[in-house]
């Protein structure tokens, strides 16, 4: 086997730009399919992951696009919709419901820096229902210029317990409290001051963006879902694995119109990969027609060309599988920028040895189809050709 | 010496659009353990068909074919395939060396494809033919007379019967003409029989018998004396 593996690259390189070039066809269309089969795996696993340490299983938000107000809880942001406070003790008065959270939420926009600050107004309830959270320095005490900064944030501004930081745009002065240990989630990057300073400060009294609920028991979301629906007219109210199955299925949907385009490419790469491999056979009828007078047999041939396909291709799915770890980052930035609920804990594309195995499979199965037809055709040349073209 | 190649009332016609080509028109020939026989004619006369079917690469359209003691025409093809490897050797006018590999690779070809690893074997035809030493340069590296010296000793390696050579001094400078001739005289000598086509005459003439083809019929039989007198 070595020997004819040996001569199917010799082969090959005869016109090395022609093999590299199709090499890099299926590279192109191997990288893409990775991406996508990782994207689609970690998407979703980093929704839930971001999700489920939210805490909460249900969401209550005012009237409005849910999965916007989503966003803005998990990502944080500005949403210039609110509800009254008043929403929180009737939500929290539906039985069923073991813990709420009312938040308030702004940010301040710094266009020509591109810095984004997010304020987030709770209190003693968030943590509660948040879990993991564990704040080094003291909780708000109930003063008016307390702050808690995300351990990202306290970096960022160079701050720690003890220190003033000013908001220029406020300006308002903030005793640094505390500095909430790393969660590896949105909540590293937020600002946090208690609901009641947050609302003075941004001028925005008693009001809230959304209500988080911990339930007592999960089976009875429906029960409780409704309940809150009833209540008041004005709310979204809807559970969180609802939000993760239309979210998962906006994107499957996508996905499938994305897959069928990296298919497109791929079919386009196998007609490249055929159509080098029957202008080498074209190129090499005499010396086919040589080797099958010297001794080749039928099989021998087919073999032979069959392998050069395996070759090309089997380079090509490897090198697609690097290319699309060598620029993971790359892609990852555009995937966040044009797509909503992308988890920043979770790394879009990295490197999963069942996909790349099925990536590299892939590139094998469409050697041997996009080479059957050269090599039945290589296989076919009459021995008398090497004699009769001279 | 003994038969090794009788060919008795050959035929190959083929049809070019509403006409019947008679490429071989009954054709009778025998060769011997260690003769070289010449084949010469003009272009279109029939040599290449007649080694075609000599070198089972086609089958006649009638007659009998015997090699070695085989009727070939009633061979099927993997049989013929397989009878070819082993008692043919064909020689090119182009050599058809492989340019990504090596002399020895080259040489080694057929031995791949019958599956019969023998490096040892591979350097005692290349001693043979005179390649010694070079075994490891690439085609390109080598002169015509060398390149048609490794088509040689690929063609001997499966130990045939009969070596078929196609204009095997066609593309070679003068000078390196008779030493490959000188080459296939040797070779008779190990019993080795020789069927030279070629429509240069200062070649023919190293064989033992000079056949002249016109419309794929023997029109004469010349010895190596009258087709001096002929070039002369």
């Amino acid at each position: 086997m070595g020997v004819w593996f040996g001569l199917a690259i010799k082969n090959l390189l005869r016109r090395p730009t022609r093999s590299i070039l199709t090499i890099l066809g299926v590279t192109i269309a191997i990288a893409v399919l990775y991406s996508l089969l990782q994207f689609q795996v970690n998407y979703e696993k980093g929704l839930k992951k971001e999700l489920g340490a939210l805490g909460a299983h249900v969401m209550v938000v005012p009237k409005g696009c849910p999965y916007e107000a989503a966003t803005i809880v998990l990502h944080g942001g500005k949403w210039p919709r609110y509800m009254d406070e008043a929403v929180l003790e009737k939500v929290k008065s539906v039985p069923g419901i073991a813990q709420t959270a009312g938040i308030i939420m702004d940010a301040i926009l710094d266009f020509e820096k591109n810095e984004n600050r997010i304020f987030m107004g709770i209190d003693e309830d968030y943590p509660k229902i948040r879990g993991n959270w564990h704040v080094q320095g003291s909780w708000f005490t109930g003063a008016k210029d307390e702050i808690i900064l995300g351990e990202n944030v306290a970096k960022l501004e160079g701050l720690k317990v003890g220190d003033t930081y000013y908001l220029k745009e406020k300006d308002c002065s903030f005793k640094v409290i505390g500095i909430l240990a790393a969660t590896h989630s949105q909540d590293d990057g937020f600002y946090f001051l208690h609901r009641k300073t947050l609302q003075k400060v941004f001028d925005l009294p008693e009001k809230l963006v959304v209500i988080l609920v911990k339930l007592a028991d999960i089976e009875q979301a429906d029960k409780v879902v409704a309940k809150i629906r009833t209540m008041d007219g004005n709310l979204n109210v809807f559970p969180l694995s609802e939000l993760l199955s239309t979210v998962g299925n906006l994107v499957q949907s996508t996905n499938i119109f994305v897959l069928a385009i990296v298919f497109i490419a791929i079919a386009i790469s196998a007609v490249g990969v055929l159509n080098t491999i029957l202008m080498a056979v074209y190129e090499r009828t005499k010396e086919i027609g040589m080797m099958k007078a010297v001794g080749a047999s039928r099989s021998d041939i087919f073999k032979l060309i069959w392998l050069e396909t395996l070759v090309v291709c089997t380079t090509g799915g490897l090198f697609g599988v690097g290319l699309a770890l060598a620029f993971a980052k790359v892609i990852e930035s555009f995937v966040r920028s044009a797509l909503p609920y992308a988890s920043r804990s979770e790394a879009l594309i990295g490197l999963s040895l069942s996909d790349s195995l099925a990536c590299v499979l892939f590139s094998v199965v469409l050697g041997l189809i996009a080479g059957w037809y050269p090599a039945c055709h290589a296989a076919s040349v009459k021995p008398m050709e090497a004699i009769r073209t001279e | 010496m003994s038969v090794i190649l009788q060919a008795e009332k050959l035929c190959r016609y083929y049809r070019r659009g509403s006409e019947t080509v008679k490429a071989l028109q009954e054709l009778d020939l025998t060769l011997h353990k260690g003769q070289i026989i010449s084949i010469v004619g003009r272009s279109g006369s029939g040599k290449t068909t007649l080694l075609n079917q000599v070198g089972c690469l086609d089958t006649p359209t009638s007659g009998r074919l015997i090699i070695a003691g085989t009727d070939v025409t009633a061979l099927k093809e993997k049989e013929l395939e397989h009878f070819r490897r082993n008692h043919i050797g064909f020689i090119f006018q182009l050599f058809y060396l492989i340019p990504t590999i090596n002399v020895l690779e080259n040489v080694e070809l057929p031995l791949v494809f019958a599956r019969r690893h023998n490096r040892q074997k591979v350097l005692e035809v290349l001693e043979l033919v005179g390649l010694a030493g070079k075994e490891k340069l690439l085609p390109k590296q080598l002169s015509g007379g060398d390149m048609q010296r490794v088509a040689i000793a690929r063609a001997l390696i499966n130990n045939p019967k009969i070596l078929l050579a196609d204009e095997p001094t066609g593309r070679l400078e003068k000078e390196e003409k008779a030493p490959i001739m000188d080459l296939f005289q040797q070779l008779t000598k190990e019993g080795l029989a020789i069927i030279i086509a070629t429509h240069d005459l200062a070649q023919a003439r190293y064989g033992e018998r000079i056949l002249e083809l016109k419309d794929g019929r023997i029109i004469a039989e010349h010895s190596p004396e009258t087709i001096v007198r002929l070039r002369g």
